[in-house]
């Protein structure tokens, strides 16, 4: 095991699938020499060469789509998106052309492809630089999704994702990257997609969340601790697959659900939860279940109206002793 | 706006109460936060504040109207104001469980509690009780209703914990006389432990659970002010039957001219004739005799075999004769239909029926009104003598003492002969004092010569 | 050119040509249904841009993809098997007319986004060169296509990269009803190369030979590691944007003369004339390739539908 920060584990666990498998490359915006804005990518171009890591145009429809392209033609590209709001402009190449190639054609094609960037609040980005939009991904087959809330995650979450022959969007959370975890340092260590991780156990209300609202869901479930409520704390790690046996075990155990996120509540991944937990074990439920997500507008750019429109730790401890009518 | 003033939920086994009494009348006004009516449930006791200001514009269920929880009991409003919708409300609420208990005279044993059977109705009339799934599972689980449990919930949903706090009451066996008892008494069967076979609970069992609570009540009551130092004062709850009582012998006096004679027969004759009927096996007792003595004597007075209403003197011709019966909760005063029609031994036979109806809480409500006068004998308590209440709307009783050999003078000399002394309480308003002496010594001389009565 | 390519190109022209209007009688006796858009007229791009290309090249093909499939090597009967949506389709009956794609030959998907293959196809000419391979993938799309940021984004990429591909766009003057001169300011597209510093060269649709030498010299520079070409071939659709297309937009004339020259007649001609192929070889070709063509019709008719219990299956690869 190493102390390392989130940023330094997705980028070690590069280094190391690129020094495992040539085909591995690394192209982005910015990605070359500077190593990326955040650093996940810096060294691999002095390390690996200029053609394993190099920057592109800013053109993310052509990156995306190259990258399938290549992926398709025996390369495992992994591309990276300098915010993952970017994922907006290259929309087609992404739903239209990645997620449904495979399918379409019969089966034929393989598409190892990673795309992965980072997401959130916390940096002062504003409307187009701070959302979550991972729900959207979860919405449309054809793509796994990732979301890895610690740096152990990040790191065997990844490896499995670039070792994949399925097309993943990897998720990052900006506000995470500068965080110190224990990571495991085999070089084969892998995270299997569709396989959630008990945060935190407990036998009153389960809270699902993912990335940085995994922690604020921690730092929820030790104030209701203190109030003698036991939330268990449950992070999927990959919304595609969803590891739903989790979650409805853990329901079926505590009768209480809450789901959080800093996607957007309306029609984000948390409702999903709570509908498919509803329809498999409604009778295991003696509340409804509550979903917590980023409020109906644009996020703001002044600290305090973004920390508004997000859910706070006070939210979820609210919403836990909700669903126990406390 | 009109306001309907509901039967409360007080306490959480409550699913119905029963109105004891109204302090504001129909088309009186009340004031919000001053007492409105008086209420009973099977656990207390309890005088209720008017829910508003305004007119009482009107008493849905009268006193001793037996009421499900949440149902409309009577509307406040302004004059004149249309409450037509609401009384409606009220009609659709259940109309069978609404009876008002009529206020049969000398009949409190009668009071028709609600059947059990219109209990579980009335639990549904809620209605509005919602179980989570959890709840409804953990219900299942454990076999119970979970429409049973307690809600804590928002607007009345049962969840998972109140259903795991939940102690169902078992199954409850009674015998159908100790499920009428405890339906008089308002004993929750579930609280009864049985000690008939397997656990049944029998009349017994119901007589105590009724002394528990009242002790219970007493300790509860307790109260120190005013009480010397280390004791204490204790308010025991009335029971339904004791209030009535309370009521009618209130009323009795507080209506009625009341006043007594007091005569002292010798039984030296009486004895003899039960001697007589002895050797025919047939059995029959002083009381047997006083009171056919009576309904004989009431046949010469018909002034005192009769009531006063609202018409006039009401005079029968035909006597139902009264006999109070002592029982465990208190007293009923069955009476003796046509008792004037009778043999002694037949009076003998049906005064036994119904003391024995009395004692087992099986008399109906027809054994129990209608009576013309009362004869009550406390002889076997040994008094010598007392005196007792006219039940209205009656005009007569006889209270009937002990027999004690007493030294008396017969043809100027001292003997010792069995006496027992009669007291008659009459109302003054029907009969005078010299009619009474003479009614009273009739009676006298028909127990000391039963042959007179041939 | 040697013969047996000429051969090649004009029995694949036929082919396509007999695979297009077979595709359109079975349309209109309602045996197959979906969006249809046909190529005839614009057989020679196909035929003769992959009479070079082995499976190891690749292509991204259209909307207006059977042309570019059955030139890259798909098999009639499995290519109409698709359109009509049976199991023994290259695609398990998912795919259509506007997906279809023989993935083991180097296509690597018709697509029925416009431009959305040009970043795909770019992205196999990175991989080409990244693996060191002597290999191109051709581009095709349209005129229509060059006017999204796609045809932009990728065109751009590859020249930095001097990436194997040949940007080859099928002229045909209409994007549906729209003709060029409403969404294009440019006369020709070929123009817009000098933008991203490589060759823009015009190729006529209609004439093998001349769509053949700028083809090759296209092909050569990508495979010299030069850089891409934005190869413009002029053409023309004889039907309509689909199979129900009324035309109102466009003059039935100007559709005879184009028909008066058209590329098949004028190749198979040339053949004869320059001893490449004698009329009874030209006429067994057309022969033989309308019976294979009802072969593949009596084929389709007769494969089953796809089975709904491997409707979820090939969403993600399984292993």
């Amino acid at each position: 095991m190493s102390r390392k920060t989130y940023a330094m584990a997705i980028r070690d666990v590069l280094a190391s699938e690129m020094k495992r498998d040539e085909k591995v490359y690394v192209m982005g915006e910015d990605v070359q020499k500077l190593g990326g804005i955040f650093g996940c990518t810096r060294g691999l171009a002095d390390e690996f060469g200029d053609d394993r890591c190099f920057n592109t145009p800013i053109s993310e429809q052509l990156m995306i789509g190259a990258g399938l392209g290549s992926a398709c033609s025996g390369m495992r590209p992994v591309v990276e998106l300098m915010y993952m709001d970017f994922t907006f402009v290259a929309m087609d190449q992404i739903l239209n052309q990645v997620a449904k190639t495979r399918y379409v054609f019969g089966g034929k094609a393989r598409i190892p492809l990673v795309i992965r960037g980072q997401q959130g609040i916390g940096r002062g980005n504003a409307a187009t630089h701070s959302q979550s939009v991972e729900s959207i991904f979860m919405h449309f087959p054809g793509i796994k999704v990732a979301c890895p809330a610690t740096g152990e995650d990040a790191a065997g979450l990844l490896r499995t994702a670039i070792r994949d022959d399925n097309p993943v969007m990897f998720f990052e959370h900006k506000g995470l990257y500068a965080t110190k975890f224990e990571v495991p340092d085999d070089p084969d260590f892998c995270i299997p997609f569709g396989k959630a991780r008990i945060a935190k156990a407990g036998t009153d209300v389960t809270i699902v969340a993912n990335l940085l609202y995994v922690h604020r869901a921690l730092e929820a479930a030790a104030i209701l601790e203190k109030e003698g409520i036991s939330a268990e704390v449950i992070d999927p790690r990959t919304l595609v697959p969803f590891d739903y046996d989790a979650v409805e075990e853990s329901v079926k155990k505590t009768g209480r659900l809450v789901v959080v996120h800093e996607a957007h509540k309306t029609a984000g991944w948390g409702r999903e939860v709570a509908a498919e937990i509803s329809e498999r074990c409604f009778r295991y439920l003696d509340a409804a279940p509550i979903t917590l997500g980023t409020k109906a507008c644009p996020l703001p750019f002044a600290l305090n109206l973004e920390e508004a429109a997000v859910p706070s730790v006070a939210d979820i401890v609210a919403a836990a002793k909700a669903t126990l009518y406390k | 706006m009109a306001v309907k003033v509901i039967m409360p939920k007080q306490g959480l086994q409550m699913t119905e109460g029963t109105i004891t009494g109204w302090l504001v009348e129909e088309g009186g006004s009340c004031t919000e936060g001053t007492p409105l009516f008086e209420m009973e449930t099977d656990k207390l006791t309890i005088t209720m504040d008017a829910p508003a200001t305004g007119t009482l514009l009107k008493i849905i269920h009268g006193v001793d109207a037996v009421v499900p929880i949440t149902h409309t009991i009577a509307i406040i409003g302004e004059p004149g104001e249309d409450i037509a919708a609401l009384l409606a409300e009220a009609e659709a609420q259940n109309p069978a469980a609404a009876s008002t208990a009529s206020a049969a005279p000398a009949a409190p044993a009668a009071a028709p509690a609600a059947p059990a059977a219109q209990a579980a109705p009335a639990k549904e009339q809620e209605g509005k009780k919602f179980a989570t799934p959890r709840a409804k599972m953990r219900a299942e689980e454990k076999s119970v209703n979970v429409m049973d449990v307690p809600a804590s919930g928002p607007d009345n949903l049962v969840i998972e914990r109140d259903v795991l706090a939940y102690e169902p009451a078992p199954a409850v066996k009674a015998t159908p006389l100790a499920k009428k008892i405890a339906e008089i008494e308002n004993v929750d069967l579930s609280e009864v432990k049985g000690t008939g076979s397997h656990g049944k609970i029998v009349k017994n069992d119901i007589l105590s659970a009724v002394a528990a609570r009242i002790a219970a009540a007493q300790t509860v009551k307790a109260k120190e002010d005013g009480a010397p130092a280390g004791r204490t004062k204790r308010v025991v709850p009335m029971t339904k039957m004791r209030k009535i009582i309370a009521e009618r012998m209130v009323a009795s006096l507080q209506t009625e001219a009341q006043l007594q004679h007091v005569v002292r027969c010798d039984m030296t004759n009486a004895a003899a004739l039960r001697e007589v009927y002895k050797k025919k096996n047939k059995k029959i007792s002083y009381n047997d005799i006083v009171l056919y003595a009576t309904s004989r004597a009431l046949m010469d007075f018909p002034m005192m075999n009769a009531s006063i209403t609202d018409e006039g003197i009401e005079m029968h011709d035909y006597v139902n004769l009264g006999m109070a019966v002592a029982i465990d909760t208190g007293l009923v005063v069955p009476n003796i239909k046509d008792a004037d029609m009778m043999r002694i031994d037949e009076i003998g036979v049906v005064a036994k029926e119904l003391a024995d109806k009395a004692k087992n809480n099986t008399l109906g409500l027809a054994e129990m009104s209608g009576g013309t006068f009362t004869v009550s004998n406390l002889g076997m308590f040994g008094l010598d003598q007392f005196t007792a209440i006219i039940n209205p709307p009656e005009s007569g009783i006889l209270a009937v003492g002990a027999i004690t050999k007493t030294p008396v003078v017969v043809n100027d000399q001292i003997v010792i002969r069995p006496m027992m002394s009669v007291t008659l309480s009459y109302d003054h308003r029907i009969v005078d004092g010299a009619p009474a002496a003479e009614f009273l010594r009739r009676v006298k001389e028909y127990i000391e010569e039963p042959t007179l009565m041939l | 050119m040697d013969r047996e390519r000429a051969l090649w190109i004009y029995t694949t022209m036929n082919k396509i040509r007999a695979f297009e209007e077979k595709s359109y009688k079975f349309f209109e006796e309602n045996k197959l249904r979906g969006s249809v858009h046909l190529y005839t007229g614009e057989e020679a791009c196909a035929a003769t841009v992959c009479s070079t290309l082995t499976d190891d090249d690749y292509i991204t093909s259209t909307h207006r993809g059977h042309g570019h499939c059955i030139a890259k090597g798909a098999e009639l009967d499995k290519a109409l098997a698709e359109l009509m949506g049976r199991a023994t389709g290259y695609c398990k009956g998912r795919s259509g007319s506007m997906h279809i794609a023989d993935f083991s030959k180097g296509n690597l998907g018709a697509n029925a986004i416009v431009g959305g293959g040009i970043p795909i196809a770019t992205g196999a000419g990175l991989s080409i060169k990244m693996l060191k391979k002597t290999n191109v993938c051709v581009c095709f799309f349209g005129d229509g296509a060059s006017n999204e940021g796609t045809f932009h984004e990728s065109i751009n990429f590859a020249a930095i990269h001097k990436l194997p591909v040949i940007f080859v766009c099928e002229n045909n003057g209409f994007g549906i009803s729209v003709p060029l001169e409403q969404s294009t300011a440019v006369e020709d597209i070929a123009d817009r190369a000098v933008g991203y510093g490589i060759p823009g060269v015009i190729a006529d649709g209609y004439d093998v030979l001349d769509l053949d030498e700028k083809f090759l010299a296209a092909k050569e520079r990508a495979l010299k590691g030069e850089g891409p070409t934005l190869l413009e071939v002029k053409t023309y659709r004889y039907r309509g944007h689909w199979t129900g297309d009324p035309e109102t937009y466009r003059d039935r004339a100007v559709t005879e003369e184009w028909k008066a020259k058209d590329a098949i007649v004028r190749f198979g001609n040339y053949m004869v004339e320059n001893g490449l192929a004698t009329q009874e070889e030209i006429d067994k070709i057309q022969a033989d390739v309308n019976e294979e063509m009802d072969k593949a019709a009596e084929f389709a008719l007769n494969s089953p539908l796809p089975d709904p219990a491997h409707l979820m299956d090939d969403v993600f690869f399984e292993g």
